[in-house]
Parts: C-alpha cells; sequence; structure tokens
C-alpha cells in the first residue's frame, strides 16, 4: 500500500513557530503532526511513524532535542526517519557539555533558526518527494 | 578533595649525596613521598613521570643547570612549585632564578626547620593557586552557558515573528492564511512584548547584581509603598477576575532600603500572585513588625506549587511548564531578582504552597533603625 500524503512531525515547545511552521508546510500539501515536548514527540512518532521529523533542542530541558533524536533513534519503528534539527543554537554548540554521547549528531539536517521556509520545504521534497 | 588525601610528591635535584640524603629523610617525616636525582637530565625525567606539587633544586650542578630546570620543569607544569638551593656567594644567582619563576630560595646550610616551613608555604601556595584556577573555570563556564542561555531567550520570540512573517509575505494572499492574519499579527504584538519584558528584567538583573539599584538605603515606610503598589495592579487583577486585599499592621513598617528595589520586589510578588490565580481568587498582602524586623507577606488563591518545582522556583528563568500549570507569560526572571534584592538587603524570601490551594510568598527585612541614619549620611 502505497500512501500518497507525506506526513511531518514537528517537535518544538514554542506554540507560534509550530502555527507558523503547520501553516507552511500544509500550504505546501504536507500533512502535519506536532507535539511539544520530547517525551509526547516520541510517543506519537511510534504511533504514526511520520515521514520526517523536524525537532528543536531547547526545550524545557537545556539538551531535551538531543536526547528525543537519541530516544528516536533506538525505536525499532522509527528506522529510517529523517530528522532534521531546527535550532536557534549555532550548529555544533561548543559549549554544550556532554552530550550523552555522539548519536545525536545523527539528525540529518541542522537548520538554524529562524528557518528559511521556502527553503526547508525545498530541503523535505529533497529527501521525501511532494505529496502526491 | 579526594585528591588530597594522596601524599603530595616532591622531588629533590642536588649533586650533592649528603644534601639529597638529608633532604629526603627531613620531607619524608612530614609525609611527602619524596625521590631524589642527582642532576638535571635525570631530575627532568623524573619531574615528567612523577608530576610533583613541589621540587627542591640546587642551582650550582653540572649538566644541566639549575636555572634550566627551573625553566624546564615550567615547560612540563607552570603549577609546579620551586624552591631552589644556593650557596652564600650566589644570592644574585637566587633572585635570578626567583625572577625566572622559582618560588623562593634556601642559602646554605639552612636547618631542617628552615626547609619544613618553606616547603609548606610552597605547598600551600600551589594549593590555593590551583583552587583559584578551577574557580576561575567554573566561572567561566557558568558564564558561557548563560550567555547561550540569554541569547536562546532572546531569540525564541524573535524567531516565531520572523516566522509568522515569513508565511504571511509568501502566503499572504490565499484564503486560509488570510483567515489567520489578524490572530498571528496579534500573536506577533504579544511575542514582542515578551522581547521588552526579557531585556527589562534583565537589566534590572544586571543592575542589582552591579549594586546600582541597591545602593541607596533611605527610610522607606512600606505603609505607604505597598498601597500604591496594590493600586497599580488594579486593573490587571480585575482582568483576571482576582480581588487585591491589604492588611498591613497599624503601626509604621520602615525598612531600610531603596524604594525602586523595594518596588521590584513587590511588583513581582504581586503579579505572580495574580498571574497564577483563580478566576474569583485572591491576593492578600500582610504586614506586620516581629522583633527588629518587618515581616510582608503575600499569599494567593491560586494553582500552588508543585513540590518537585519547589527547589528550582529562585532559578533565573525558571518557570513551570507542566500540564497543570497556566499559561501565562512571564520571564522567569522575576523570583530571581526578587531573592538578589532582599538578599541585598540582608533578608530572607521564602514561600510555602499547596497545589491547588494556592502560594504565601515571604519576605523578612530588618527594620529601620535610626541609627542608620548616620549611616546613610556618611555614605552620602
Ligand atoms: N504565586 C505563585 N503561584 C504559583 N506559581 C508561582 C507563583 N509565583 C511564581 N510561580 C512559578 O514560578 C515561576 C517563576 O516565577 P517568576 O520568577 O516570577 O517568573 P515569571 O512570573 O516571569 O514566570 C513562574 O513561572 C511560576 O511557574
Ligand atoms: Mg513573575
Amino acid at each position: 500500500m502505497t500512501r500518497v500524503e507525506k506526513r511531518i512531525l514537528i517537535v518544538d515547545d514554542d506554540r507560534d513557530f509550530v502555527e507558523a511552521t503547520q501553516a507552511f508546510l500544509e500550504a505546501n500539501g504536507f500533512t502535519v503532526l506536532k507535539a511539544h515536548n520530547g517525551k509526547d514527540g516520541v510517543k506519537l512518532a511510534k504511533m504514526e511513524r511520520p515521514d520526517l521529523i523536524l525537532m528543536d533542542i531547547m526545550m524545557d530541558e537545556r539538551t531535551e532535542g538531543f536526547f528525543t533524536i537519541q530516544e528516536m533513534r533506538r525505536q525499532e519503528e522509527l528506522k529510517g526517519v529523517p530528522i532534521f534539527v531546527i535550532s536557534s543554537l549555532y550548529t555544533e554548540m561548543p559549549d554544550f557539555d556532554n552530550p550523552p554521547d555522539r548519536a545525536w549528531l545523527a539528525h540529518d539536517e541542522f537548520l538554524a533558526k529562524p528557518v528559511d521556509m521556502v527553503q526547508l520545504v525545498e530541503k523535505i521534497r529533497q529527501r521525501i518527494g511532494q505529496p502526491a | 578533595m579526594g585528591e588530597a588525601a594522596a601524599p603530595e610528591t616532591v622531588v629533590v635535584i642536588d649533586d650533592d649525596y649528603a644534601m639529597r640524603l638529608s633532604c629526603c629523610k627531613i620531607l619524608s617525616k612530614m609525609g611527602f613521598g619524596v625521590e631524589a636525582f642527582e642532576d638535571g637530565t635525570r631530575g627532568l625525567e623524573g619531574v615528567g613521570r612523577l608530576k610533583p606539587g613541589l621540587i627542591v633544586v640546587d642551582l650550582k650542578m653540572p649538566g644541566i643547570s639549575g636555572m634550566e630546570v627551573i625553566s624546564r620543569v615550567h615547560e612540563i607544569d607552570p603549577q609546579i612549585t620551586i624552591v631552589v638551593i644556593t650557596g652564600y656567594a650566589t644570592i644574585d644567582t637566587a633572585v635570578e632564578a626567583m625572577k625566572c619563576g622559582a618560588y623562593d630560595f634556601l642559602p646554605k646550610p639552612f636547618s631542617p626547620d628552615e626547609l619544613r616551613l618553606i616547603v609548606n608555604r610552597g605547598l600551600e601556595r600551589r594549593r590555593l593557586s590551583l583552587e583559584s584556577q578551577r574557580c576561575e573555570v567554573e566561572r567561566a563556564m557558568l558564564k558561557r552557558r548563560f550567555v547561550t542561555f540569554v541569547s536562546h531567550q532572546l531569540r525564541t520570540p524573535l524567531v516565531a515573528i520572523h516566522q509568522y512573517l515569513d508565511v504571511l509575505k509568501h502566503l499572504g494572499d490565499t484564503a486560509e492564511v488570510a483567515a489567520k492574519r489578524e490572530e498571528w499579527i496579534d500573536r506577533c504584538l504579544k511575542r514582542t512584548d515578551e522581547l521588552q519584558s526579557l531585556i527589562a528584567d534583565w537589566l534590572t538583573l544586571a543592575r542589582v547584581e552591579g549594586g546600582t539599584l541597591t545602593k541607596e538605603r533611605i527610610k522607606v515606610d512600606l505603609k505607604q509603598l505597598l498601597p500604591g503598589i496594590l493600586k497599580t495592579y488594579e486593573a490587571m487583577a480585575a482582568g483576571e477576575g482576582v480581588s487585591l486585599h491589604a492588611a498591613l499592621s497599624e503601626a509604621p513598617l520602615c525598612v531600610s532600603g531603596d524604594w525602586n528595589c523595594l518596588t521590584v520586589l513587590f511588583d513581582n510578588l504581586i503579579t505572580n500572585g495574580i498571574k497564577y490565580n483563580r478566576p474569583g481568587g485572591k491576593v492578600t498582602v500582610s504586614g506586620w513588625p516581629a522583633e527588629g524586623e518587618v515581616v510582608v507577606t503575600v499569599g494567593d488563591t491560586g494553582v500552588g506549587i508543585p513540590e518537585q518545582y519547589r527547589p528550582f522556583l529562585f532559578d533565573e528563568f525558571f518557570r513551570i511548564k507542566d500540564e497543570g500549570a497556566k499559561k501565562t507569560t512571564g520571564t522567569g526572571l522575576g523570583l530571581h531578582i526578587s531573592k538578589k534584592i532582599v538578599a541585598e538587603m540582608a533578608g530572607s524570601l521564602d514561600f510555602e504552597s499547596q497545589p491547588g490551594t494556592g502560594s504565601t510568598f515571604r519576605v523578612r527585612v530588618p527594620a529601620w533603625h535610626e541609627a542608620d541614619v548616620a549611616k546613610t549620611g556618611s555614605s552620602e
């Protein structure tokens, strides 16, 4: 069974960011799922197996996004689901003390906030294609 | 710390056998691990291997000179304390050695007591300098983390605004987005307000920390200050369906403080009482004198503070965000600032809370003494 729908999960604690991004993605034909913290993100991702995940880093916990990515990478159901980090922290964050291990580097793309919406959609399309 | 228990190692480098022997004897009696070497080359090898806290080195040796040993040792580790041994005739050289980084010198012949004294002093100095270095590193790290955190806090509302504008720019003409325009513009305005108060709070914090806000000590009667503040927040409280009450004792409630600081303090506590309340709720400000102190409590009938968050309440930027928490705006700096202000006044700030029933914040500050006048007068 091929799914024509392309579903994107946004994990971000800023509701305005989520609302704006959701509107833009939906206008481009994507279906949006959302979670406002890492725990809900993992839960929803396991349940729904989205085609792609957009992940914030600093949520309630300073490095919540990293832990969440790690957790997601451990889930059998989520094998192969691309994760894009969208964060206002600049790239590799030299002062982030002791990330749990280097597994968080497993993210597929690192985009700085604010993110150029057109460019974001472009990158998503490159990765998972355009919804029919 | 743990490593303090391990005995410090001392290295002795001297070509004179009798000297090596007696130094080793004295130093090992003091509880140090001691190793002695007969020339600079072997000595340096030993220093690299043993990582001693202190070395005692003869300046006049065949082979590598003592002077060179000093600079090579400090290449290995600049924190190693070096004591040089010299003959009477070479005091000038000893001074030279100290310029090169030796800590002190022992003219020959010296007594065991002299050696003990100088070694103990040298190691003490080393301990202090290591400690201050460690504090330095820790402070720098905290500062770096704080800067990352603040810039993240400042960027978050900006990002939200940018994102809305970006979507409006690209899709503003589509029906779906047009329908949202009003709401989004309102959100953008809200987020600029958030940014404003973040900057304002951050500046207040910087002023409190820099001492500029708490410098001035004058006689302030809280019986005058508090009703004024309550009046300012009447509209806000009415908007939340909360009523404000004052229960101040008959006696004046004079404290020694700064009017602006005290205003910031009670602004924070009262607005929290309003914000984290429920429709139909109350905020009560009570005040009374108590044994050289003035006590003011700000009580609310609101959501309360769950046990697990209490230890963090005064941390900078801390806000409760669990499901039970009301959706409110705030910076998480108010209580942190308040605590600092009260501490500056040599007072205390604490709270009691019953989740679901309400919280009471209590300020205790020293009461005004007429003797304070003199102090204020002389500092002006
Ligand atoms: N009176 C109160 N009742 C319940 N929770 C409170 C109260 N005062 C403070 N808090 C909690 O403590 C947090 C920190 O307070 P504060 O430092 O004043 O920051 P802000 O009000 O800007 O969030 C608040 O976000 C809230 O979760
Ligand atoms: Mg507050």
